[in-house]
């Protein structure tokens, strides 16, 4: 577990178009089996490597679920725990399958303040060696600046 | 002529399995110290060495682990199965000539375990030599078993004769049948039906998984020594008559496609040719066959090559029941390389030994000759043993 | 669109209409060990799902869940959906009639999460569930089908609602396209055959070699004619045109290159030369020794191309 207290970021001191610093995450069997269960999907293309070959897949792949809970990894990584996601949209693409790295990257294409809330949009893709696994849209909700 | 100079006075083996569970060299090591023991010859003696291209075991470093001498003849012999008689025939003709007196043949390996023997290469990394190149005409397209390149021949065979996948089956359900009694085969107690056969999965159209050899770890030796030794030995010996190799116009290994008839085997008929005019014999001379059956449609085209009937009829030669232990010409009686174990041939040669003995489990009555053919497919080889 | 085709929507559609809402209930209420080990296998590191010190000091007042593991909350793990749980699903109903009609695959295409507030441990969820939508028939990369969409609403006891997710599957017809394959292996050559294989790759001929000094024909290539032992030689571009001399039907080892059962054909070319071909559009029960068959040079990626043949019109 990371020690180090995360930093927040503000609303105040981001503009549109600033980038996400890129995170690669290494895709393992580990990764794939252990966020499966975490979210509780036993479906066995997820765990069963020969299943997963019968049904004509190289090797066992990410869960949806999964790929959503990385994209809000991601997001408030750099957000930081002030952070409130109001929501996350995604479409997925070419599977991850062990062996792949996925890297992740983010823009901010928005910013608004509504309701009280500061409220910025971004636009987040995971591209691995097939493709776009996932991409998608992300409303978060951040602080207005360090008090 | 190299008829009748030299003999097969001592056969060994290892346990045909799919998992040896030792080295290659240790197989190689067991089979040899136990064909020395089966001909009485001690281990020290060996001087003469003669195995297959294809074999991973050294044959200086087989003779330095049963504890040779002087090794004064090693030779390799290539084209896979092709090589089963070829081995003796360099073993015979070193013994013939003098250059050493107690040869030894082996053929050893773990080819189910540590690799598929079966499942053809399919070198992501082309070798940009001959054996590369000759490869790439079927491997683009995904013809790279050796099951694939058998299967082309005999659909052109099935096409040419009538012979149908049954055909073959009647061949495949004796073999099992023979295995079946024999307690060193594999498919010892496991004999097949027609049906069996016929609801077996395609491996390569036209041939099903029961047509196929299996793949099996172990290791065959053979002793050879001349025929004045021979005559000192405690065991009966095997003459060999006659031996030897042939490698026909427009030759290619596994993939003859090229010829006028794809579904004749010249280079068989010109081994047959030579074995009966060395030995003066002829097909009718023969009380057993070895044929070497990797795959059963060849079974066929050997029958017809060795002039057991004509072409496209060895189905009929089979079905009238001329290789069952009571016909003219009992084959396989150990099971053949689909019951037994696939030794790449020289599990044959032993069979062929011990009929001419008189101690086969399925033996036959009174063998004065026998005949024994290599792979097919691949420039071949063949041999006659006979009483001394 | 068909009348047929719009039969077949207008069937889909009423299950959409009837509006058929179900309700899913959770095993466990949320709970601080599933949600730490949901964040240490996503390598989520944020202090306000396991450190309770540290959320009570943020605007979250406390721990809180992860939002992105609404849906996990309700999934029905390995003993099935918790008790209370409704067994309607007209998701599945309508699913199984396009499962009837061919639409045999299925993919997850889209997940919408919407999050009012950030749920607590302590609190136990249920979500609502019904078929939202039913696309038109779709042509997509995998193949021709229907996007349907679940919304899912989730809830507190209290009846709260915390989350809305959008999920959305194309189930349909898998395409003629060729799933993504390993590349086949690359030829050997050598100085006698790379002239063939650079002959279809970059002049999209397929070469017969030919003696220079007696005119024959030879395939596979060899430096020497084997009929007058000339060192010379040409080539003549076939015709294309040829007859099945013979065939085999790949079953097994299947290599992840080929499509299975793969047939493979000894062409015997009008010029008189034979060779090894692949089949396009023709399987096992297709092939008879003698049929008139037809080159297609197909290129199989930037190295390598390779003789086909089809039946001949």
């Amino acid at each position: 577990m990371n020690t180090q207290t995360p930093s927040n970021t503000y609303f105040d001191e981001i503009s549109v178009g600033d980038k996400l610093p890129p995170l690669e995450i290494d895709i393992t069997p580990t990764l794939i089996v252990s966020t499966a269960i975490a979210s509780r999907d036993y479906q066995d293309v997820h765990h069963d490597k020969t299943r997963a070959q019968e049904l004509g897949s190289p090797d066992i792949f990410m869960n949806i679920l999964t790929s959503n809970g990385l994209v809000g990894r991601y997001v408030t990584d750099w957000a930081g725990p002030e952070a409130i996601l109001l929501s996350v949209k995604i479409r997925l693409g070419a599977p991850n399958y062990p062996g792949d790295t996925m890297v992740m990257s983010g823009e901010v294409t928005g910013k608004r303040e509504e309701q009280g809330k500061y409220i910025v949009d971004l636009a987040v893709a995971g591209k691995n060696k097939l493709g776009v696994h996932v991409s998608g849209t992300v409303e978060v909700d951040l602080l207005k600046a360090a008090s | 002529m190299l008829a009748d100079k030299a003999a097969i006075v001592g056969i060994g083996a290892t346990e045909f399995s799919k998992e040896s569970g030792r080295s290659e060299l240790q197989l190689a090591a067991e089979c040899v110290i136990d064909a020395l023991a089966d001909a009485g010859i001690d281990p020290a003696e060996v001087d003469g060495i003669s195995t297959f291209k294809s074999d991973n075991n050294p044959e200086s470093e087989v003779h330095r682990v049963i504890g040779g001498k002087a090794l004064k003849f090693f030779s390799r012999v290539d084209y896979g199965g092709g090589a089963a008689c070829g081995v003796v025939m360099q073993a015979a003709m070193a013994i013939a000539t003098g250059v050493c007196e107690v040869a030894v043949v082996y053929r050893a390996f773990n080819e189910r375990s540590q690799y598929r023997y079966g499942s053809g290469a399919s070198h992501k990394t082309p070798a940009h030599n001959y054996d590369g190149a000759t490869r790439a005409w079927g491997g683009v397209h995904g013809l790279v078993s050796p099951a694939s390149n058998v299967a082309m021949s005999a659909t052109r065979y099935m096409y040419e004769y009538g012979a149908t996948s049954e055909d073959f089956g009647r061949y495949c359900v004796l073999a099992r049948k023979y295995a079946a009694t024999n307690p060193k085969a594999w498919f010892y107690q496991k004999p097949i039906t027609l049906d069996d056969h016929q609801n077996s999965r395609w491996i390569v159209e036209p041939l099903r998984l029961l047509d196929c050899c299996q793949e099996s770890d172990g290791g065959v030796a053979l002793v050879i020594t001349s025929v004045e030794r021979a005559r000192t030995l405690k065991q009966t010996p095997a003459l060999i008559r006659a031996v030897a190799q042939g490698s026909c116009d427009d030759q290619h290994t596994m993939t003859s496609y090229y010829r006028e008839n794809i579904a004749h085997l010249p280079e068989m008929k010109l081994v047959a040719d030579q074995l009966w005019a060395m030995s003066h014999l002829s097909p009718s001379d023969m009380q057993y066959a070895t044929i070497y059956d990797h795959f059963s449609p060849y079974v066929f085209q050997q029958l017809e090559a060795l002039g057991y009937c004509g072409m496209g009829q060895a189905k009929d030669f089979i079905r009238e029941g001329h290789l069952e232990l009571d016909g003219s010409l009992p084959t396989n009686t150990h099971g053949g390389q689909l019951g037994e174990a696939y030794i790449h041939g020289v599990n044959g040669i032993a069979e062929a030994v011990r009929q001419i003995r008189g101690t086969s489990c399925n033996q036959v009555k009174r063998v004065q000759h026998a005949v024994v053919t290599a792979g097919t497919g691949v420039p071949t080889s063949g041999l006659i043993l006979g009483q001394l | 669109m068909s009348d047929e085709q719009a039969e077949f929507k207008a069937k889909m559609q009423s299950y959409v209409d009837r509006g058929d809402e179900g309700i899913k209930t959770s095993w466990d209420d949320v709970n601080r060990p599933m949600i730490r080990h949901w964040a240490q296998a996503m390598g989520d590191n944020n202090p306000i799902y396991t450190d309770a010190e540290f959320a009570a000091g943020t605007r979250h007042g406390g721990l809180v869940a992860p939002p992105t593991m609404i849906q996990a909350w309700t999934m029905k793990g390995l003993d099935g959906q918790a008790p209370g749980s409704s067994t309607i699903d007209p998701m599945a109903e309508a699913s199984e009639l396009m499962v009837a009609a061919g639409y045999v695959a299925v993919v997850a295409t889209n997940c919408e999460q919407r999050y009012l507030r950030y749920v607590k441990p302590g609190e136990k969820l249920h979500h609502r569930y019904r078929l939202e939508s039913i696309s038109d028939e779709k042509k997509t990369g995998l193949g021709t089908g229907y996007f349907m969409t679940q919304l899912l609403e989730y809830c507190t006891e209290e009846g709260e609602k915390v989350a809305e997710m959008r999920f959305t599957i194309l189930r349909y017809k898998p395409g003629k396209r060729e799933p993504k394959r390993p590349p086949r292996a690359r030829p050997g050559m050598t100085r006698d055959t790379e002239f063939f294989w650079q002959g279809l790759h970059e002049q999209n001929k397929l070469l017969i070699q030919r003696c220079a000094s007696c005119k024959t024909l030879r395939h596979p290539p060899a430096p020497m004619c084997p009929s007058c032992r000339s060192l010379e030689h040409d080539t003549v571009e076939a015709s294309g045109r040829g007859t099945l001399y013979s065939h085999v039907t790949m079953h097994y080892p299947p290599l992840p290159a080929f499509e299975y059962p793969n047939t493979i054909a000894l062409v015997e070319l009008e010029e008189g030369t034979r060779l090894l071909a692949g089949l396009i559009d023709l399987s096992a029960e297709d092939l008879e020794i003698g049929m008139p068959l037809q080159l297609e040079i197909v290129r199989c990626d930037d190295e390598l191309t390779v003789p086909m043949f089809r039946r001949a019109q």
